[in-house]
């Protein structure tokens, strides 16, 4: 089994504008997926739309990326056998089904990278 | 007429069961012409001719007449096809190759099974190919154990559909080496269908049991055919421990039980025992997830009551389990229990800080129910209220109701 992780894209400017009823609700359709995941499941975050974006001469606030169509709005981490499966685990979220976000498939190069 | 037609339907539901994906295979490989679509709409046909023939006269042997009606019909559709050239260049089906009555599973079944377990599907597809191809269940039966619904499992498959025709899946055997390496997918496709019947307390109980009997009978297959190693022994301890436990999960009322109320004396000894022998077998140096999984169940089924068990090792055990925050949860539960309780608290509050568990029925259960046991009742009602608007089945609400009118508030 190997790691991989996937990287959620979606319109920022619309999660923007989400509510905290809208949030939950994608929460927890995510919540049962990753649940129906089962073993493969690692871990994952959802994250804010907010952000900074820091280059070597300045910090830009709120950067580019607020405003892309495809910002990255959280990740999961999951178990595959390879990057095949992976990529059919991935297509298998149902809100990606709906075309509601996409998914960057990637594998990790070191798995036991010191991380706390 | 209405009995015999009855007695009808039932043989035609039985020879399904045990033929439906071997028949399917069977005309994938009498002819490269006939693809996966074609097989299916052939092998239904056959059936429903059945349902009128038999009524006027009964085969000698079912499952052969059906057989020879799928050829047959084959062989007119490939002539319709203006294909025939083709067709004599196609090897004959060897006669024996194709087990009428046989036992359940037989060769035919575990290389089907084998062939699902093809590294490059989801384990969910994987899960469901299986169950439509070498468990054979109608599309309708896959959808009610699984809590999918029917068009859920029919875009599933139609999917997948690509897939197990470029690859052939149903057509070509893996080579012997390919089949020890799919080996794990196979235990884990298994363990996915065992824990489907399981773990679920939504929709027909009944039509869930089935599920995990077939993942019995499956994993047994494994091991009579000399194909399985110490992992499969591990898995089939594993689940044996947890069928054991079946008849004490709900009460008279069809009430979920938790572990700790379950009437101990229900528990089946014979399957708790053969559990522990297979555990045994289980023996060698390189550990799965499984056998952890195993010993663990090995500890609750042979504990004499919810206070004498060994919490401790259990706890330690779940520690092989990680990191996964599904087993997260269940070592925290057996660290408090282990009387760690400060740490167990601290696991949970750690969970409950991602997202996805925080909307997560169980874990807010967890904590309402250790809130309970360390007597604050206001917070235990704040999680278990919680959970309410977290989980769609109707057990597990009514399960929550039960310990919400329990709290003094």
């Amino acid at each position: 089994m190997e790691k991989f992780m996937l990287l959620v894209r979606e319109d920022l400017k619309k999660l923007k504008e989400y509510t905290d009823a809208d949030r939950d609700l994608g929460v927890k359709e995510m919540m049962e997926w990753v649940d129906g995941l089962g073993a493969n499941f690692v871990g994952g975050e959802p994250l804010w739309p907010d952000g900074r974006y820091v280059t070597k001469d300045a910090i830009v606030s709120d950067g580019p990326f607020i405003e892309g169509k495809e910002g990255i709005s959280g990740y999961i981490m999951i178990h595959a056998e390879n990057l095949e499966q992976a990529a059919a685990i991935a297509q298998s979220c149902p809100i990606l089904q709906r075309g509601e976000l996409e998914m960057e498939v990637r594998p990790l190069m070191i798995t036991d990278f010191p991380n706390g | 007429m209405g009995e015999l037609h009855h007695k009808t339907q039932q043989e035609i539901d039985h020879l399904y069961k045990q033929h439906f994906g071997k028949m399917v295979a069977f005309l994938l490989r009498f002819s490269k012409d006939i693809d996966l679509d074609t097989a299916e709409d052939l092998v239904q046909d056959a059936f429903a001719a059945a349902i009128s023939h038999w009524e006027k006269q009964w085969p000698d042997n079912p499952a052969a007449w059906i057989y020879s009606v799928c050829k047959n019909k084959a062989l007119n559709k490939l002539r319709d096809d203006k294909k025939m050239l083709r067709l004599h260049q196609a090897p004959e089906p060897e006669a024996d190759a194709i087990s009428y009555a046989g036992d359940f599973p037989d060769d035919e079944q575990l290389r089907l099974l084998f062939a699902c377990a093809h590294p490059d599907l989801a384990p969910k597809v994987q899960v469901v190919i299986t169950l439509k191809y070498v468990v054979n269940l109608k599309v309708a039966a896959i959808a009610g154990s699984l809590g999918m619904t029917i068009d859920g499992v029919d875009k599933l498959l139609l999917r997948a559909r690509q897939r197990i025709k470029e690859e052939k899946i149903l057509l070509v055997t893996p080579a012997p080496e390919a089949m020890q390496q799919r080996l794990p997918i196979v235990h884990k496709i298994i363990y996915l269908i065992f824990n489907e019947g399981h773990t679920s307390a939504e929709g027909k109980v009944l039509l869930r049991e089935d599920l995990c009997e077939e993942a019995l009978i499956l994993t047994k297959a494994i091991l009579d055919s000399q194909m399985g190693n110490i992992d499969t022994c591990a898995l089939y301890a594993l689940m044996l421990f947890n069928a054991a436990r079946f008849k004490a999960r709900f009460d008279e009322n069809g009430e979920l039980l938790d572990l700790e109320q379950q009437d101990r004396a229900l528990w089946n000894p014979d399957l708790i025992r053969l559990g522990t022998h297979y555990f045994n077998l289980a023996k060698g140096p390189e550990l799965s997830s499984y056998h952890f999984e195993a010993y663990i169940a090995y500890l609750h089924s042979t504990a004499a009551s919810f206070a004498d068990t060994n919490w401790q090792l259990i706890a330690q055990l779940y520690t092989h389990l990680l990191p996964n925050p599904f087993a997260e949860l269940n070592y925290a539960i057996a660290l408090y229990y282990a009387g760690e309780r400060n740490s167990a608290f601290e696991k949970l509050f750690a969970l409950q800080r991602s997202a996805f568990m925080n909307s997560y029925y169980l874990l807010n259960a967890t904590l309402g129910k250790l809130y309970m046991l360390e007597g604050d009742h206001a917070q235990a009602a704040v999680y278990y209220s919680k959970t309410l608007d977290q989980t769609r089945s109707a057990a597990e609400t009514n399960y929550i109701r039960k310990m919400l009118s329990k709290l003094n508030l």
